[in-house]
């Protein structure tokens, strides 16, 4: 019992938050440059996975990274952090969907997490593990991040003070 | 714990939907300017020949020929066909075509030089992967074809179709 207090002090303390934070941003940043480059073979990747519907692959394919990239950015930077943890969580429980229904149906597939070359294969089950982390810091900041040393944060300050 | 009060919540969801909308505007936009950018409508819908064979939706008309599951069977029982899967070794170990050589498309370079030499020119070679839903079949033949072997076939039903009917089967070697 005390051990897990014990963690439960760590990982919500403001100062691994904000760790996570910049775990978390930088990850999605870093995740959406290869896939900004590469729109044909991203989706390629998103065709694989069998989820969406046709018409919607190519939009999903372009804007998708877009979107991890600015949420990222914005969780790095402490702007809007609550919306940002919060969308990059919704992200990530939709991909573990994505993921997990592939694994379910004995799909080997290319994740197109990080990278859209087709040699980045990976085990689905250690692909949902890495998922799993990701969203517990994604909720952890949207509990616990508090504001804390955030632009947002900063900018109130500031204004309050005049 | 941070709690949040509904209109600050609201708020919130707000936000990340306006992050969303920011994002698809940059990337439609990114796409259009980008020399790499794609069709916002891509065809990604399966294809089928003539002779209603499922194959992928990159397959095309100059693209060695596609067969059937029954021609795949006649050539297997006549010998003289060598059959080349194309999936990871590791896929390859648990369950194969019996006799197929593996030839993982991903380490073509690696493999070839022990693969390449088991192939003659002339034979007729048969290449498959998982299913109709799988590339590597297509990939390794387009690639072989280059390399000047002329007798290459992709058998699109592949490993699924072939396991499903019952037809002999090898696990490793």
């Amino acid at each position: 019992m005390k051990i897990l207090k014990f963690l439960i002090t760590i990982v919500t303390d403001k100062r691994v938050v904000l760790i996570f934070r910049l775990i978390l941003g930088v990850t999605f940043l870093y995740a959406s440059l290869d896939k900004i480059a590469h729109p044909e073979q991203f989706a390629k990747i998103v065709y694989n996975y069998k989820i969406l519907p046709a018409f919607l692959i190519n939009i999903f394919a372009v804007t998708l990274p877009w979107v991890e990239f600015l949420a990222g950015l914005f969780l790095i930077l402490g702007i809007f952090c609550e919306s940002a943890s919060l969308l990059i969580s919704f992200l990530l429980v939709i991909f573990l969907i994505a993921i997990s229904t592939n694994v379910l149906r004995g799909v080997n597939l290319n994740c197109g997490c990080f990278s859209t070359n087709p040699a980045g294969k990976k085990e689905g089950i250690s692909l949902l593990f890495r998922d799993f982390i990701f969203l517990f810091m994604g909720l952890m900041i949207f509990f616990f991040n508090k504001g804390f040393s955030t632009l947002s944060s900063l900018y109130q300050r500031k204004s309050s003070r005049q | 714990m941070q709690v949040y009060q509904r209109s600050n919540l609201f708020h919130i969801l707000l936000k990340a939907t306006g992050i969303v909308i920011l994002g698809s505007f940059v990337g439609i936009i990114y796409n259009s300017l980008s020399p790499q950018g794609i069709t916002l409508k891509g065809s990604w819908s399966r294809k089928v020949t003539q002779d209603s064979l499922v194959v992928p939706y990159s397959y095309q008309k100059d693209d060695p020929p596609a067969v059937s599951l029954d021609y795949a069977m006649m050539k297997f029982q006549s010998a003289g066909t060598i059959f080349v899967d194309a999936r990871y070794p590791e896929d390859y170990k648990s369950g194969h075509i019996k006799g197929a050589i593996n030839f993982p498309y991903e380490e073509f370079e690696e493999y070839s030089s022990q693969v390449l030499p088991k192939l003659s020119l002339d034979k007729e070679i048969i290449t498959y992967c998982d299913g109709s839903e799988c590339e590597t079949s297509l990939l390794l033949a387009r690639e072989l074809r280059d390399k000047g072997y002329k007798n290459i076939k992709i058998f699109f039903g592949g490993w699924s179709e072939w396991q499903k009917s019952g037809l002999p089967v090898e696990v490793r070697s």
